[in-house]
């Protein structure tokens, strides 16, 4: 009896160029245990036919650390925003449907430009200031409770998941998104960083600001990191009205 | 800086539940007398009419009509902000996000309409007396039963998720177990005054 070779099927949205169309494509890879997504776009990379036996240009997509670290490979898998290189194909419902996160600006196939979500890094001042503006002497003591906390937020990638998930987030409105905006908490958590607490809290009062998040609750569920994103806006939410009577009532 | 957005968005977030939740339970209650008969349900007009027509007037404005038109008119820009998704994430907190406005643009409609005519038309036109015949003469079209039953649990509904998002907003539910206990209390908030709005409603044709 002659053996079944099994194979994992895709089906994937591509796109030439950044202002081109989007057109979808479908590849049928051999299987193996342990496949997951980075691998088998890999697969594709070396064969580029598709199914139907056509040969087409290699699928272009991004990744780099491989282990769920770095946020390169974030992609819509199965309609889903996801890491590719921790989506085993064994845990995937086939036809496997791969599409860019189109939250940003797509550049080519699955690979997009999450610059963003740096700017809006910047607009936060997500760093602590250790250019002299003040004195530093020995690193401050930072209570270790607090750290606990740091150290989850610290986790986030920037890979952009929560606003591919965020309905508020998009070409239609101007909100930064959960990662960027739990990023200002980290940075006020940390015992030299909060010195520019206040920066951080205005800066979140602005337009695309905390206000554009409408509690879809979204980013909490699909984000790889489990930060717990909704508990730390809500804090910032807390923050910064604090910050809003303050403004009103200080000046 | 001055940051009218998150002004403005803090202000609408007070205003609805505050003013119009208000509204909304003023309405509720009103109603939920006609249950005791016509007597009942007119003595209650009879109370609100003792108030002189310039002050009810200025109530209304201030109270209703203006945060009204604020709160609908910059819910617009916010609905406007979303692209729904519970196609694809299909979780209880975003449908709960969709349906707030969801049930804001049926809101939109449904209160051109209630308002429009009864109050500006009948009311401020033809100079009708709102009276327990008056409603049970309206709602004793079957479709305008259907629309209006709707138009009640569309704003009880967003009134009781706007309690959630609001605990959420100003930062007072914080942790997960919290937000979800805040959430729990008001679907069943919400599950209470639509059964008192069926109740009160049939008894209009009964």
């Amino acid at each position: 009896m002659a053996e079944q070779k099994k194979t994992v099927t895709f089906i994937i949205e591509r796109q030439d160029s950044p202002t081109s169309a989007p057109y979808t494509q479908e590849f049928e890879i051999p299987y193996r245990p342990a496949l997951n997504v980075v691998a088998s776009l890999m697969e594709i990379q070396k064969n580029p036919v598709t199914k139907d036996g056509k040969k087409v240009a290699p699928v272009t997509w991004e990744c780099n650390c491989l282990e769920k670290v770095c946020g390169a490979c974030m992609m819509v898998i199965n309609g889903k925003a996801r890491q590719a290189c921790c989506a085993l194909i064994d845990e995937l419902e086939q036809p496997i449907h791969l599409a860019p996160a189109r939250t940003f600006p797509v550049i080519r196939d699955l690979l997009i430009d999450r610059s963003v979500m740096f700017e809006s890094l910047k607009r936060v001042q997500a760093w602590v200031e250790v250019d002299g503006t003040w004195e530093v002497k020995d690193a401050p003591i930072q209570n270790p409770y607090t750290a606990t906390t740091a150290y989850e937020i610290s986790h986030c990638m920037t890979c952009g998941c929560c606003l591919e998930a965020c309905p508020n987030v998009g070409p239609q409105s101007d909100f930064i998104g959960a990662s960027p905006s739990v990023q200002a908490y980290l940075f006020n958590l940390h015992p030299l960083g909060k010195f520019d607490k206040e920066k951080r809290l205005n800066a979140l009062m602005g337009k695309g600001g905390i206000t554009g998040c409408g509690n879809s609750q979204n980013c909490v569920e699909v984000c790889p990191k489990n930060i717990k994103l909704t508990t730390y806006l809500a804090q910032l939410n807390r923050d910064v009205n604090k910050q809003a009577l303050k403004n009103i009532f200080n000046k | 800086m001055i940051n009218v957005s998150f002004y403005l968005r803090r202000l609408h977030s007070l205003c609805g539940l505050l003013l119009l939740g208000g509204v909304l339970i003023e309405h509720l209650l009103t109603n939920a007398s006609a249950m005791g008969g016509p007597e009942v349900f007119n003595q209650g007009l009879e109370m609100m009419e003792l108030i002189p027509a310039p002050i009810f007037l200025a109530i209304e404005i201030c109270l209703y009509a203006v945060p009204i038109l604020f709160h609908g008119i910059y819910g617009i820009v916010i609905a406007l902000d979303a692209k729904n998704n519970t196609g694809s994430y299909g979780y209880s907190r975003n449908w709960k996000f969709a349906l707030q406005r969801y049930t804001a643009w049926y809101m939109v409609a449904f209160l051109i309409w209630h308002v429009g005519y009864l109050r500006i038309y009948l009311k401020g036109i033809m100079g009708e007396h709102i009276s327990y015949a008056l409603v049970q003469s309206v709602l004793s079209n079957p479709a305008v039963f259907v629309l209006y039953a709707l138009g009640m649990f569309a704003a009880i509904f967003h009134f009781c998720n706007g309690i959630t998002t609001f605990c959420m907003t100003w930062g007072i539910a914080k942790g997960p177990r919290a937000q979800r206990v805040v959430d729990k209390m008001a679907m069943g908030l919400c599950a209470l005054m639509c059964l008192l709005t069926l109740a009160f409603m049939f008894s209009y044709l009964a």
